[in-house]
């Protein structure tokens, strides 16, 4: 009895932060959607991106540029970082995933030019999280508020791009590139466009990371794609992806339960080492759902990805 | 109208398996005038059709259409000016959207794709009213994905999308091939009604003798890359399924079984 109350009242009291920690990361998540399901492009480069986005923004603010123009650079940076995967795939007929292992392979050397060393303290530095009227700075219930604002608004602006006319054509280019082709779409710019709105999206979710917790590292990125990946797969399945809107919400949902999830985890006292083994059995897991399902029941269609 | 130049395209070019796809291929055809191809297994059909739509880069030659050399034209450009079925139900329909967005998708093939709302009431009525023309059903089921549909109804919605917008050309490539017979008078029933009505410049690959018999203004006979015959005008009219297979130098079963 005293081990479940222990577990959750630590894990009730971690709630807030873990809750601002989500809203931040469901940005990479989205990173991750948008190429793998609206493109079918599975793409690697938020693991590069994702630094990429915190590096940027902790040496801009380190230099005394405002928060939110500091945002706004991160964000080009990985919008770049992006468009290079899609057009080294495109150019050089490399396979996708190559083209993102490369991509973010380089990107490690970069972050750390960027920089000039393996990190950065920006503690103190005004950040786009003291702007929230009425808040002390430096709680989770700002971050929570800005977070979930920018989240908001991105989801809104995304469900109404995706079903505009140019929204639809780059949605067609992930159904069926050959089709689209044959209707007159271009699927070089959709492709390039697609992943490198993809990677500001990550890059953005470094960015605000460093302003959160106050110092940017090179290494902040390592594992955040599998991360990524297990809130996709977890909030696909209890909203599904059936339609435009249930594909976007699926980011959101599933960053905010996946990383409560690993905080009730750790709450139980689970030793963190054990954490990517356990997150990258949960992404099998669900990966592997539908091939283990189909040896018994009828083929379901086939999930396809370029290549 | 459409017209082909001389067009030569050679697959693995100098190694020993070199095969000359194209071989100095010329054809015309006038506008509203509908060509009938047909030919053996590795004439160049395809090829042609390839060509014609950009998805194959000739060797040297050139398409015109309509007074315009876009031999140069990537795919995507071209799609303004062409439409084509497939003979593969899947490859022309994006098989997880809807009806109505693949309908939405071809309305667009020839415009510039905006900002503003795609689906919208007006189009929706639009697309509802295009799609009872085949009598499937398909009006009711706007909101359906695709891959749900029978081959035989994705092959009917192709056909609706690529006669939408009135295209300079329609290239049909064996579109009713996979189709179970029934189904394959259905949606080449609303091929002729579309391509009459639009007085569509059209191009259709068959392997169906009687296809090319009863439907079209002239037969061109392709064999090893170039245009072995063409049948036009009042000989066009005479011609019966024997007289076609006579020409082909090699029969293969499966003509003897379209006949």
């Amino acid at each position: 009895m005293d081990i479940i109350q222990n577990t959750l009242s630590s894990f009730v009291s971690l709630v807030p932060v873990t809750l601002a920690q989500s809203l931040i990361l469901a940005f990479v998540v989205l990173g991750i959607m948008i190429p793998f399901r609206m493109l079918s492009f599975p793409d690697l480069t938020s693991e590069g991106a994702f630094p990429l986005g915190g590096c940027v923004c902790g040496v801009l603010m380190a230099a005394g540029m405002s928060p939110l123009a500091a945002i706004a650079i991160a964000l080009l940076a990985g919008f770049l970082a992006g468009c290079c995967t899609a057009f080294i795939h495109l150019r050089f007929r490399i396979h996708t995933l190559l083209a993102g292992i490369l991509m973010m392979t380089m990107l490690y050397s970069i972050n750390l030019r960027i920089m000039g060393r393996s990190n950065i303290s920006v503690f103190g530095a005004p950040t786009v999280f003291d702007w929230v009227p009425g808040l002390q700075p430096g709680f989770p219930a700002s971050k929570i508020v800005v977070a979930g604002l920018i989240a908001l608004v991105v989801f809104v602006l995304l469900y109404h791009f995706f079903r505009t006319e140019k929204g639809t054509a780059i949605r067609a280019v992930g159904a069926n590139p050959d089709m689209a082709e044959a209707q007159g779409i271009n699927v070089w710019m959709a492709t390039i466009g697609g992943v490198g709105l993809a990677g500001a999206f990550s890059a953005a979710g470094g960015a605000l990371m460093v302003q959160s917790q106050g110092f940017a590292d090179v290494n902040m990125g390592l594992g955040i794609l599998i991360n990524g990946l297990a809130a996709l797969m977890i909030g696909e399945a209890i909203v599904g992806k059936q339609s435009v809107l249930r594909q976007l919400a699926a980011p959101f949902v599933g960053a905010v339960v996946y990383y409560q999830l690993v905080s009730l985890c750790l709450a139980a006292g689970m030793p963190p080492p054990d954490l990517k083994l356990a997150t990258g059995l949960f992404v099998l897991a669900m990966l592997a759902l539908p091939s283990l399902k189909r040896s018994r029941g009828p083929a379901p269609a086939r999930e396809t990805v370029r290549e | 109208m459409l017209e082909i130049r001389s067009a030569r395209k050679v697959f693995y070019k100098g190694q020993a398996d070199e095969k000359v796809a194209l071989d100095g291929l010329s054809l015309r055809l006038a506008t509203g005038e509908f060509g009938v191809v047909i030919g053996s297994n590795g004439a160049g059909k395809s090829s042609m059709l390839n060509a014609i739509s950009g998805a194959l880069v000739l060797d040297s030659g050139q398409i015109v259409i309509n007074g315009d050399d876009v031999t140069a034209t990537p795919v995507h450009k071209r799609a303004m000016r062409l439409a084509r079925v497939f003979q593969d139900p899947m490859r022309g329909t994006a098989a997880s959207m809807t009806v109505a967005e693949n309908m939405l998708l071809a309305d667009l093939r020839s415009n510039k794709r905006t900002l503003r709302r795609g689906l919208n009431a007006t189009r929706l009525a639009s697309y509802k009213e295009r799609l009872s023309l085949l009598g499937l059903g398909l009006e009711n089921r706007l909101d359906t994905r695709v891959e749900l549909l029978s081959g035989g109804q994705r092959q009917s919605l192709s056909l609706i999308m690529a006669v939408g917008g009135k295209p300079e050309l329609l290239l049909l490539d064996e579109h009713t091939a996979a189709l179970d017979p029934r189904t394959a008078d259905i949606v080449m029933r609303a091929t002729i009604r579309a391509v009459e009505a639009l007085k569509l410049t059209t191009l259709m690959v068959t392997h169906n003798m009687q296809h090319a018999v009863d439907f079209g203004h002239k037969v061109v006979m392709l064999d090893a890359g170039r245009v072995r015959l063409e049948i036009d005008g009042k000989d066009k009219a005479q011609t019966t399924v024997p007289d076609l297979i006579g020409h082909f130098s090699v029969k293969t079963d499966r003509m003897f079984l379209a006949s």
